[in-house]
C-alpha cells in the first residue's frame, strides 16, 4: 500500500480504544463489536497517537528504538487504521488532561 | 432488545484456560440489567414469561459480576435488557466497567436517552451506543414499538452523535417494514450514523409466537437482499451495512453466537447466566447462578456450558460436515422450538433431517395473515 502522508495529528478515533488484555497477553484496539490483535510495534506506534504530530511520533519511536527511519512503517500502520475508520486525524492537540 | 449478531474476533484457547479445559476464555459479557423496557416488540427475544423474572440483580452484584468478567478475558460488555436505562444505577455500572478497561455499549430504544443523560453516560466511559428502530416511518414505528418513540429515537441520535459516540442503528427486519428497507438506508445517512444494522428477526421468544405474521415472503427478501446491495455500494464512504439475512430462506444455519460457550456470554436480570440469551426457552437446561457461582466456575465447569461446546455432541449430518466449525450446528433454542430435541441440527439447514418443518412454516405464513402480538410485561 502506498503511504498517502495524509494524517498529520493522529488520535484514535471516537470509539476506538487501546487496551492490554491481560489475560490473552495482547495488545489491542478495542471498537464497537471488534478487537484489533496488535503486535509490539504497533502497539508502541499507537499508544503515541493522543494528537501530537505524526513528525513527533516517528521521532520519539527512533529514539526509543534507535533505528534509523521509521517513517515508512508509521505511515503505513496509520494509513490502514484510517482506512479501517480506527484513527482520525486530530486539528489541534489535545487538550489538557487527556490522553 | 433484538439479539446481537454472531460477529467477533476468532477465540483462541487461553494459556489461562484451567484444568485442561479447552475451551476459549469468553470476549464479549450481555449484562441483561433487566426485562423492564417501554416497548412492546412483538419479536422481542426476552422470555415469554417476563413476570417470573422480576428479582433483579442489585448494583453491588452487577459490579462484582463485572469484574469477575474482566477477569476472565471479556474485553466487551453489552449493557443490554429490556431497556436498561430504566435501571437508576446504569451511571455506576458503566463506571465501573471503565474502571476495569471493559469497554461498554448501551444497548437502547431511546426512551429515556436524552442529551443530559447521554452525556453523564459519556463522562463516567461508555464507549459506544446501539440504538433500536422499528422503522423508518414514524407512524409504524411507534406501532410496532407500541408507545410514541420514533421522535425520541431520532432525538437521541442526535444528541449521541454530537457526543462524538459511535453509533449503530439496528432495525429488526420482518414482513411489515421490508419493503421500506431503502428508507432505512436513507434515514441512517440522514441521521449520520455510524453503523447499520439490517437484521431480520429471529424465530425465537415473541417473534416465535408471532412468526406466521412476522415472516416475510421469499419475493420480500429477494427484494431487499438486492436494495441492500445496491445502497452498501452507493453509501460505502458514510455508512456500513451489517445485513443478517433471515435463516428460514437460507442454505445454512447462523453460527449462532460463534459456537456455544465459545464468544459470548449473557447474565440475565435475576442472575442466571446463559450461553445465548434466549437458552432459557430450553427445558431441562439448569443455569447456574452468580449469586451462588463466579463466572469462571460456570464458564469452565457447569454443564449447560459443556454440553452444546465443541462438536463431540452433534448428530449427523453435523459431525462429518466441512461447516462443522463454520455454523457449529447452527442455533440450539431453534432446533429445539421446531424440533422438540435440542441436540438437532438446525432444521433451517438444507442437510438437516427435518428441513421440511421450516418449509412448513413459510407454505403457512405465505397462506395465511395473522394479527400480531405484542409483548407484555404485566404490573
Amino acid at each position: 500500500m502506498k503511504p498517502t502522508h495524509s494524517i498529520n495529528r493522529p488520535r484514535l478515533a471516537p470509539g476506538a480504544r487501546y487496551h492490554w488484555d491481560e489475560v490473552r497477553q495482547q495488545h489491542q484496539i478495542v471498537f464497537p463489536e471488534g478487537v484489533l490483535i496488535l503486535n509490539e510495534s504497533a502497539a508502541a506506534i499507537v499508544r503515541l497517537c493522543d494528537g501530537r504530530s505524526t513528525e513527533d511520533v516517528i521521532s520519539v519511536l527512533q529514539a526509543q528504538t534507535g533505528e534509523a527511519d521509521l517513517s515508512g512503517d508509521v505511515h503505513e500502520l496509520l494509513d490502514r487504521l484510517a482506512q479501517k475508520g480506527l484513527l482520525r486525524d486530530s486539528q489541534s492537540p489535545p487538550p489538557p488532561g487527556e490522553g | 432488545m433484538s439479539l446481537p449478531k454472531s460477529r467477533g474476533p476468532s477465540p483462541q484457547p487461553s494459556p489461562r484456560g484451567r484444568g485442561g479445559q479447552s475451551a476459549p476464555n469468553p470476549y464479549c459479557l450481555l449484562a441483561e440489567l433487566t426485562y423492564r423496557c417501554p416497548l412492546q416488540c412483538p419479536y422481542c427475544s426476552n422470555p415469554l414469561e417476563l413476570n417470573r423474572f422480576r428479582n433483579e440483580l442489585g448494583t453491588a452484584v452487577w459490579q462484582r459480576v463485572l469484574g469477575e468478567a474482566a477477569r476472565l478475558g471479556v474485553v466487551q460488555v453489552h449493557f443490554t435488557g429490556g431497556e436498561p436505562l430504566v435501571r437508576h444505577d446504569l451511571t455506576d455500572l458503566v463506571r465501573t466497567a471503565r474502571q476495569l478497561d471493559l469497554y461498554s455499549h448501551l444497548s437502547t430504544s431511546a426512551i429515556g436517552a436524552d442529551h443530559t443523560k447521554l452525556s453523564s453516560l459519556r463522562d463516567v466511559g461508555l464507549d459506544a451506543l446501539q440504538i433500536g428502530l422499528q422503522d423508518s416511518r414514524p407512524h409504524e414505528n411507534d406501532w410496532l414499538a407500541g408507545a410514541p418513540a420514533f421522535e425520541k429515537k431520532r432525538q437521541a441520535v442526535e444528541s449521541a452523535k454530537r457526543l462524538e459516540f459511535p453509533v449503530t442503528l439496528n432495525v429488526v427486519l420482518h414482513r411489515h417494514n421490508l419493503d421500506h428497507v431503502d428508507e432505512v438506508v436513507d434515514l441512517a445517512c440522514r441521521w449520520n450514523v455510524d453503523k447499520l444494522e439490517l437484521a431480520h428477526v429471529q424465530y425465537g421468544g415473541w417473534a416465535f409466537r408471532n412468526r406466521a405474521a412476522l415472516l416475510p415472503t421469499e419475493n420480500q427478501v429477494e427484494r431487499a437482499t438486492e436494495v441492500v446491495a445496491d445502497a452498501r455500494d452507493r453509501v460505502s464512504d458514510k455508512l456500513e451495512i451489517i445485513h443478517v439475512l433471515p435463516d428460514y430462506f437460507q442454505q445454512f444455519p447462523k453460527a449462532c453466537l460463534h459456537g456455544w460457550g465459545r464468544v459470548f456470554l449473557t447474565v440475565a436480570p435475576d442472575g442466571a447466566v446463559l450461553p445465548c440469551q434466549t437458552a432459557r426457552e430450553i427445558p431441562g437446561l439448569v443455569f447456574p447462578n452468580v449469586k451462588e457461582t463466579s463466572l469462571e466456575e460456570i464458564w469452565f465447569r457447569a454443564p449447560v456450558f459443556q454440553r452444546f461446546r465443541g462438536t463431540n455432541w452433534m448428530p449427523e449430518p453435523c459431525r462429518s460436515c466441512d461447516r462443522r466449525e463454520i455454523d457449529f450446528g447452527g442455533c440450539r433454542c431453534q432446533a429445539f422450538l421446531l424440533t422438540g430435541d435440542v441436540a438437532a441440527t438446525d432444521p433451517v439447514c438444507h442437510l438437516a433431517p427435518q428441513h421440511g418443518v421450516v418449509e412448513e412454516a413459510l407454505k403457512e405464513a405465505a397462506n395465511r395473515s395473522t394479527d400480531l402480538q405484542f409483548r407484555v410485561f404485566a404490573s
